[in-house]
């Protein structure tokens, strides 16, 4: 493929490449555009190269996948050898509780995406490939490495989970609540 | 696929994720271009982390050959050391001190006829200080061999008695015959 050809797909492919980036990086901003700015000069340079064997979405995942993986260890390392990480780290928490987004945030989109973070790596990649992404669980377990048995696993323990976990959110919202709403607190 | 009632909430929930996403998602273009900068630190940090590790890796390896030829060179040297160590003296003997001829600093092979020239070059190699201590050895020899033109003159017919002593478990008849004056002084001369 071309690379103007292999652009324009890229483009096309931008908003959810990121939304699976944003996946990969704990739904971390920064991080998931620096991953994709990794993956698209990995594109450029050469060393990551569609050759057309499978769907280039599937592909692409699959490169960003990686990248993040290996994005994730780097910064770990960075952040066991030097001490300034404290800065850095408190800089993104000031950015995750940006006062503009968490008011766009609804509050079921919070607690959704609190239950999500509870989910194990693999689980959470297989919910999103297939509900987010729209990919069927072969093209999934393409993109995660593993066999369509394993991906399928992952998803149905992970459906299984963020229906408990979204359950028990709502339940502990829900006391809370009451508690607010109770007569006494007030009087 | 079909969704169940369960499957089609998370559906629902991960569709509003996704619309949420798109709308904080950076533009292509700048991404593409920050991406297609050069960024020239880690490089030029890499060529010279890699011109250093071959100087390394360089010297490293003319130091082992150096090594090793000065250790194949040294290899027949140690063979003839080991058949007999070079002794130097520079003590000397005892009966040449008597007499009177003083040998200093004669360095002698164990095993003469085993010691070559190229022997020698080893010794020498071996022991750097070598040829100033011969010089140092020779200059020495020559000036303990030195005798004055005039030493002739001094020598008497009496030198025996000064030179000579008598035995000291004799009785003192005995010693008086080394006297010069006495009758059996005169035989014992004649």
């Amino acid at each position: 493929m071309d690379i103007t050809e292999l652009k324009g797909e890229l483009e096309r492919l931008h908003s959810p490449s990121f939304g699976w980036a944003l996946s990969c990086c704990r739904r971390d901003r920064a991080d998931a555009e620096e991953v994709l700015q990794t993956v698209y000069l990995k594109i450029l340079e050469g060393k990551a190269r569609y050759r057309g064997e499978s769907n280039l979405k599937t592909w692409l995942f699959a490169v960003i996948r990686k990248t993040a993986i290996t994005e994730q260890r780097k910064r770990l390392l960075r952040v066991l050898k030097s001490k300034a990480s404290s800065n850095s780290t408190a800089e993104r928490t000031s950015f995750a509780a940006e006062p503009a987004a968490a008011f766009e945030r609804s509050e079921v989109r919070e607690r959704f995406q609190r239950a999500l973070e509870c989910l194990p790596a693999r689980q959470r990649e297989a919910l999103h490939l297939v509900f987010y992404e729209d990919l069927s669980l072969r093209e999934a377990a393409d993109v995660m490495g593993v066999s369509i048995g394993s991906a399928r696993q992952h998803y149905e323990r992970g459906k299984r989970h963020l229906r408990v976990s979204l359950n028990r959110e709502e339940l502990d919202y829900g006391i809370r609540w009451e508690r607010k709403e109770t007569p006494d607190a007030v009087s | 696929m079909e969704l169940d009632g369960n499957e089609k909430r998370l559906q629902t929930l991960f569709r509003e994720l996704k619309l949420a996403d798109e709308r904080i998602a950076p533009e292509f273009k700048g991404v593409w271009d920050r991406a297609q900068a050069p960024s020239p630190g880690p490089s030029r940090l890499f060529n010279i982390s890699l011109a250093v590790a071959t100087a390394l890796v360089v010297l490293t390896l003319s130091s082992l050959v150096l090594w090793s030829q000065i250790w194949r060179e040294s290899k027949p040297s140690n063979s003839v050391l080991a058949a007999g160590p070079a002794r130097i003296d520079l003590m000397p003997p005892p009966q040449s001190a008597m007499s009177g001829v003083i040998h200093l600093g004669r360095v002698e092979p164990a095993n003469r006829a085993r010691s070559s020239r190229g022997d020698r070059k080893v010794v020498a190699r071996l022991h750097p200080n070598l040829n100033a201590r011969y010089a140092d050895v020779r200059k020495a020899d020559s000036i303990s061999n030195w005798q004055s033109p005039t030493a002739t003159l001094l020598q008497s017919p009496a030198d025996n008695v000064l030179t000579s002593l008598p035995q000291l478990d004799r009785s003192v008849t005995e010693l008086k015959t080394f006297l010069p004056n006495t009758p059996s002084y005169q035989n014992r001369e004649r």
